[in-house]
């Protein structure tokens, strides 16, 4: 461990929250399914992953802009959405939560191998076409790609924001996340609407794994990475709001920073797990805790 | 009168028979080395270590009801701790087993306060972070030699030494269950599973009988680390605290049949043959894995052991306990 000065820890500061940006938009698809879908999506990371996949495969088909088949990827991976939630998960839904749980587990076993198995294990990461440009503000040095992926996140986060709570659709979907038996008996079509909501859930994971793909380099086993940096963030911020999820991504962001900058690079992940076993263990609760 | 004789009768002959046919089967296993060579030695050793495992896994999951994703982390230990203590000491491998499982079973106790808060789906996530710590965090302390591990200091006993040890490791953690399943305590773990609530207010401390199981499913699991440290003669944190453990275990329990007593044998069985099958593909073999878990949990939540034996239908499956 070494102490650094104060301007690695305004670094830290600035580039934390950046990162912790994407951290939330990658993180809003879980609390969307968890919250309104109520499954435990345990194939949320390989959602994330295969969103920085499609990109890549598209930069290196297509020869075009990141952040231009950005959107593409979402779209795909919302597309694979569907029939996973329709004719996967949904018939194992009323088997208790254990199915649906393990269902999600293998669904992320079989995505990883394929992945393998087709793609091979290689590191890889996308260029974001900003290269090694750097943001210089004052004596803070951030890559560019952190500054604008974290627009985009923002940006992507008011739109979900708005969309849940200033349209019909998201009426619905708050009603169904609230109580899904009245929801159906007032006339919302809540099993149409779990495929709707985890269509949008995944589509934005695949966003977020996009330009996540650009700012840190990924293999096919970096799901679990994804998962349960999900995870720590949908806590961290509490269930059931947009605006939790983004607070709890910009929390874990300076946390991890402050993890790499203090005890170097290695410990990031490592930091942020303790922080979520120890904060999980404060508020047993948990995901669901929320207007109880 | 007759009746109750003949069927007392028979029942009578049906027992040496099975008696008979266990331990016939028992020394069949034995005698598989001079049988058999060493490629079929390995795949035995495989076979019988992924057994004591899923025996573990079924018993904390299957029957206590927490479903964890942490195996890997007890793998982990159970080999660091093998080779540590083995270099450090140079004690005979039986000791050495049983430090292994120690180990693990401490490193589940000092964590159980914290990980029983969580209930249900929560200790699954928790688990799953726990053993993404604890690599991470083995990776990066160079204390115990880091990212490129330890060599054992010890040499690597020959296949069929290997083979037999591991026999014994599955035989006892195989036996351990199963005594465990006809005492009484086997009562309190259901009752856990079922409903904490209840089981709490009926009496059943719930704390403990969940940190038994948990200690115990530890200790087997840090056995068969240990066993792993042994073969491989070197240990790396990547591989030893892997995912792969957990997957390897998970599946193998739901295909035969969680919360069945011959689930893990016919779950092994199946695993490892499939294995055999897609030998040179081995991420196909685990996608098609994954894809195997996927249908037994939507098609027979009592995994394969449940159909044949045809009592899945009488049993409460995955489904019904969950619910309650």
């Amino acid at each position: 461990m070494h102490l650094p000065d104060g301007l690695t820890l305004l670094q830290a500061v600035v580039s934390g929250l950046l990162i912790g940006g994407l951290f939330a938009l990658a993180a809003l698809g879980l609390s969307l399914v968890v919250g309104v879908v109520r499954i435990v999506n345990l194939m949320h990371g390989e959602l994330v992953l295969l969103g920085a996949y499609v990109a890549y495969g598209l930069v290196q088909a297509t020869g075009l802009n990141a952040l231009l088949v950005a959107p593409l990827a979402a779209l795909a991976v919302a597309l694979l959405g569907w029939p996973i939630e329709r004719f996967v998960l949904q018939p194992v839904v009323r088997h208790g939560e254990e199915a649906p749980l393990l269902t999600t587990f293998a669904l992320s076993v079989i995505i990883q191998n394929l992945l393998v198995f087709l793609l091979g294990a290689d590191t890889r990461s996308i260029d974001s076409g900003y290269g090694a440009t750097r943001l210089q503000l004052g004596g803070v040095s951030v890559p560019m790609m952190y500054l604008v992926g974290f627009v985009v996140a923002l940006i992507v986060c008011a739109c979900v924001h708005l969309l849940i709570t200033r349209t019909a659709f998201g009426r619905r979907i708050r009603a169904s996340a609230e109580n899904p038996g009245d929801a159906a008996v007032v006339g919302v079509p809540v099993r149409r609407l779990y495929a709707l909501t985890f269509m949008l859930a995944a589509g934005v994971a695949g966003l977020g794994g996009a330009l996540l793909g650009m700012v840190f380099s990924f293999t096919p086993s970096s799901g679990v990475e994804y998962l349960l940096t999900g995870f720590t963030v949908v806590v961290l911020g509490g269930l059931g709001s947009v605006v939790g999820t983004l607070v709890g991504g910009l929390a874990l962001g300076l946390v991890e920073s402050f993890a790499a900058a203090f005890l170097g690079d290695g410990y990031r992940l490592f930091v942020g797990l303790v922080a979520f076993l120890v904060f999980l263990a404060l508020r047993p609760a948990g995901l669901f805790g929320r207007r109880a | 009168m007759s009746v109750a004789t003949t069927r007392r009768g028979a029942q009578r002959g049906r027992v040496p028979l099975a008696v008979i046919a266990l331990l016939a089967g028992l020394a069949l296993l034995a005698a598989l080395p001079y049988l058999l060579g060493t490629y079929w030695q390995q795949l035995g050793f495989r076979a019988l270590q992924l057994f004591t495992l899923a025996v573990a896994w079924n018993l904390l999951a299957g029957y206590a009801g927490q479903v964890s994703l942490g195996t890997g982390a007890f793998v982990g230990l159970g080999a660091y701790a093998f080779a540590l203590l083995g270099n450090a000491t140079g004690a005979p491998l039986p000791l050495l087993l049983l430090a292994a499982g120690a180990v693990a079973a401490l490193f589940a106790i000092i964590v159980s306060p914290g990980l029983f808060r969580l209930r249900g789906l929560y200790f699954t996530i928790g688990s799953l972070a726990l053993a993404e710590a604890l690599r991470i965090l083995m990776v990066n302390l160079s204390t115990f030699g880091g990212a490129s591990g330890i060599v054992l200091q010890a040499s690597t006993p020959p296949f069929y030494a290997l083979y037999w040890l591991a026999l014994v490791v599955a035989l006892v953690a195989g036996g351990i269950v199963v005594a465990l399943l006809h005492s009484p305590a086997s009562l309190a773990l259901r009752a856990v599973r079922d409903d904490e609530d209840v089981a709490r207010q009926m009496g059943v401390r719930s704390f403990r009988v969940k940190l038994g199981a948990f200690a115990l499913a530890a200790f087997l699991t840090g056995v068969a680390g240990g066993l792993q440290a042994l073969k491989l003669g070197a240990i790396e944190p990547y591989g030893a605290f892997g995912m792969a453990w957990t997957i390897d275990t998970v599946a193998v329990v739901i295909i035969g049949g969680i919360a069945t007593r011959g689930g893990p044998l016919l779950g092994t069985l199946l695993y490892v043959a499939l294995g055999e099958l897609l030998r040179d593909l081995p991420e196909l073999h685990n996608a098609i894995g994954g894809l195997f878990l996927l249908l037994v949990i939507r098609l027979a939540p009592q995994g394969v052991w449940g159909l044949v034996t045809g009592r899945w239908a009488q049993r409460p499956g995955l489904a019904e306990r969950a619910d309650g």
